[in-house]
């Protein structure tokens, strides 16, 4: 149960990733973007985490993890506040 | 810096940059009341809560279901996606 957890995770982020960037190629609307690129940050996220809990169970990508759904958060707030302003 | 720690302030930031993206959305939609902001509000929200147990003890991630959250948060996007193509392909 828990591996397929981590494996949709994954899956649907990318899911999500794709949908907004191809939203964004059809309608050009910056949100769109933004928040495309913030899920391709957390969908390395997952596929790190994946790797961590399924694949590499000696070695820790924690940080790793973490960093990359952090640099994707922090692109779509920066796209929030360079629109807004 | 031991990882922990480190792992701690990466999280927290992750837990307040969620939320403000969660903030961001709520204003767009107060603004113009479609609903694929109030869904991605929540939903952004939602993967903000989730940070709440993993920051506060690491080990949940290995009992995985905390990740549920993040799931359902994923899906809500999905359909929030699907939703605003629907409606657009309507008009």
């Amino acid at each position: 149960m828990i591996p397929i957890v981590y494996l949709l995770c994954g899956l649907t982020s990318l899911a999500c990733a794709i949908c907004l960037l191809s939203g964004y190629s059809r309608r050009r609307s910056r949100i769109l973007l933004w928040s495309g690129l913030c899920f391709i940050g957390l969908a390395i996220n997952n596929m790190l985490l994946c790797l961590d809990m399924l694949v590499f169970t000696d070695v820790s990508f924690l940080i790793w993890r973490t960093s990359a759904a952090l640099a994707g958060a922090v692109i779509l707030v920066y796209g929030f506040i360079w629109e807004m302003v | 810096m031991s990882q922990i720690e480190l792992y701690a302030f990466l999280s927290g930031c992750l837990l307040a940059t969620f939320l403000t993206s969660s903030l961001f959305f709520w204003r767009f939609w107060n603004k113009t009341q479609d609903r694929f902001f109030a869904i991605f509000s929540f939903a952004f929200f939602l993967l903000g809560l989730e940070r709440l147990p993993l920051t506060f003890n690491p080990l949940q991630e290995t009992k995985g279901y905390v990740y549920l959250i993040r799931l359902l948060a994923y899906i809500l996007i999905l359909v929030a996606i699907a939703d605003k193509n629907r409606s657009l392909k309507r008009k």
